[in-house]
């Protein structure tokens, strides 16, 4: 066995890095306590949290399903008018102004005026995830369709597609990679926003805990929630890169970070 | 089979005369080749045929009836093969049943024997991705093919092959030619290519793009079974092709600033 070419492999590298960390975090933590917990006072809340409090699971699973029914709105919607906005120009006259406005205005600017009209609920947390979800979905999949390669609407139309199926064989299928990089940045945009919303109005789910132990200042505690959402926003984009192999299985998937 | 009427072509309401006065009849099973300097306006008028773009003026009319849109009795072979990168060799293969609602078994079966017969049974589930520009133009032919047109469309279809695969094209070409009664109209920049496809071949001028002379070629077929380059007729043809080429580039010495066949527009006033 070689350990030398080991630690220099990436995974090596990666986690000779990690375990630094670790070490230093773990040493600067314990010399001042006050500033910020350490790795192993936040695995021991990890535990109390987890299976003695039993805090994290229903906080996540709220979050979540904010979560998903927001994105999944999202997505239908923003991929429709995207497509929509870029073969028909009318839709793309009408629909510009406001989907460039929108785009550009902080979302959480509108938290108040939500509140206003649909409560501090569930219907809060699912708007606030569509409104930060849909737009890079409209603008990439509006690109997209865009963009599509006119050579190949050309053969298309030479095979006497019609408008419909020009739509289905070329432009969808040609628009696949921005369509997923409008989803990569969306689902990064709806899990923000639904903690922002859970932070602010509507004081729920995982959102809820960081308020609540950033409160006290626990902040082993405070660590725990944290530490989740980051794993949980590498493994979403994991899904998202899963989801675009399994779609394209013609082309090769870039990572763009 | 083929019939081109005083089509006039120009782009925008103030653009120079692409194509002026273009008439041209092509019998059933003839095969026709279009050759001139490059921005003579032959992609022009394949898309015309094709019905991809409107004629200024003028009329195309196919089997007699008139031409006024892709049909299904037509179809195209393009010069960078524009295959679906996300469909198989078979799925591009069987593209045009696919749009004209054959069920998906009866078109796969169809587009396989298309993909038997040039060899590329092997590569039927490999993506145009995948395999050699050849091979990507094979699928080409074999997607307009399955289509069973009348009249069959060729944008300079070998240009961008190296010279051996071309030369391989070109013979598999004629033999689907010969074993159907194929009308074909073929857009080349090679003399030779032209002289050993055609029946006869036509050369245009450019500026605006028109049909300065044409050649019946009457060189005994098939042509790939023995050395028709040492035939007087062919020396004697490709000769007279090339003072013709020589005379109008002369004329007009300036190549367009961007090939219209890629997308671009020609911006000089
Ligand atoms: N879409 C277009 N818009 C404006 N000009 C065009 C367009 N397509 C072709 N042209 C012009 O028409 C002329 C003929 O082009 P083309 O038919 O591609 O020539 P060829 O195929 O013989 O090289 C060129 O001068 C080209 O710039
Ligand atoms: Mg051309």
């Amino acid at each position: 066995m070689n350990v030398g070419r080991i630690l220099s492999s990436p995974l090596g590298l990666r986690l000779m890095s990690l375990v630094g960390v670790v070490v230093v975090w773990e040493a600067f933590g314990r010399l001042n306590p006050r500033v910020a917990s350490y790795p192993s006072e936040i695995g021991a809340a990890f535990v109390q949290l987890g299976f003695v409090d039993d805090a994290l699971v229903p906080a996540f699973a709220t979050t979540l399903h904010g979560l998903v029914v927001g994105f999944a709105i999202a997505a239908t919607l923003g991929i429709a008018i995207g497509f929509a906005m870029g073969r028909i120009r009318l839709v793309d006259l009408i629909l510009d102004p406001y989907v460039s406005a929108f785009y550009a205005t902080p979302r959480i600017a509108l938290v108040p005026l939500l509140v206003l009209w649909v409560g501090i609920g569930f219907e809060l947390r699912v708007t606030i995830v569509v409104l930060s979800a849909i737009f890079p979905i409209i603008i990439n999949t509006y690109i997209g369709a865009k963009s599509v390669d006119r050579e190949l609407l050309d053969a298309g139309r030479a095979f006497a597609a019609n408008g419909w199926q020009l739509l289905t064989t070329v432009v969808v299928p040609g628009s696949i990679p921005y369509l997923f990089a409008g989803l990569r940045i969306g689902v990064a945009r709806a899990l923000v926003g639904i903690i922002v919303a859970e932070m602010t109005a509507a004081v729920t789910g995982t959102g809820r805990l960081i308020i609540q132990y950033g409160r006290f200042f626990e902040t082993d505690k405070l660590f725990v929630p944290i530490i989740i959402l980051g794993l949980f926003s590498i493994a979403l984009a994991e899904v998202v890169y899963f989801l675009q192999r399994r779609a394209t299985p013609w082309a090769r998937v870039e990572r763009i970070r | 089979m083929l019939d081109i009427q005083h089509v006039d072509k120009s782009f925008g309401q103030e653009g120079p005369p692409v194509l002026d006065d273009f008439s041209l009849a092509v019998a059933e099973g003839e095969f026709v080749s279009l050759i001139g300097p490059s921005g003579c306006g032959k992609t022009t008028l394949l898309r015309i045929v094709a019905g991809l773009l409107t004629a200024t003026s003028g009329t195309v009319a196919v089997a007699g009836v008139p031409s006024l849109g892709p049909s299904r009795d037509k179809a195209v072979v393009f010069q960078h093969f524009n295959l679906f990168p996300w469909r198989t060799a078979l799925a591009n293969a069987a593209y045009g049943l696919e749009i004209q609602g054959m069920s998906r078994a009866e078109r796969e079966e169809r587009a396989m024997q298309w993909l038997v017969k040039l060899g590329l049974e092997r590569y039927a589930h490999h993506y145009p991705g995948e395999i050699s520009g050849g091979m990507r133009q094979r699928v080409g032919i074999a997607r307009a093919l399955v289509i069973e047109p009348k009249l069959l469309l060729m944008d300079e279809p070998f240009g961008a092959l190296d010279a051996l695969t071309r030369e391989h094209l070109q013979g598999e070409l004629q033999r689907i030619a010969e074993s159907t009664s194929l009308t074909i109209l073929f857009v080349t920049h090679s003399i030779d290519e032209a002289v050993y496809l055609s029946d006869r071949v036509i050369v245009m001028g450019t500026h605006p793009g028109r049909i300065i002379r044409e050649f019946q070629v009457d060189l005994r077929r098939p042509r790939y079974d023995y050395n028709f380059r040492a035939e007087p007729q062919y020396a004697a043809i490709r000769g007279e092709i090339w003072s013709l080429l020589e005379r109008e580039l002369a004329i007009t010495p300036d190549e367009p600033l961007v090939d219209a066949t890629a997308g671009g527009v020609d911006t000089r006033s």
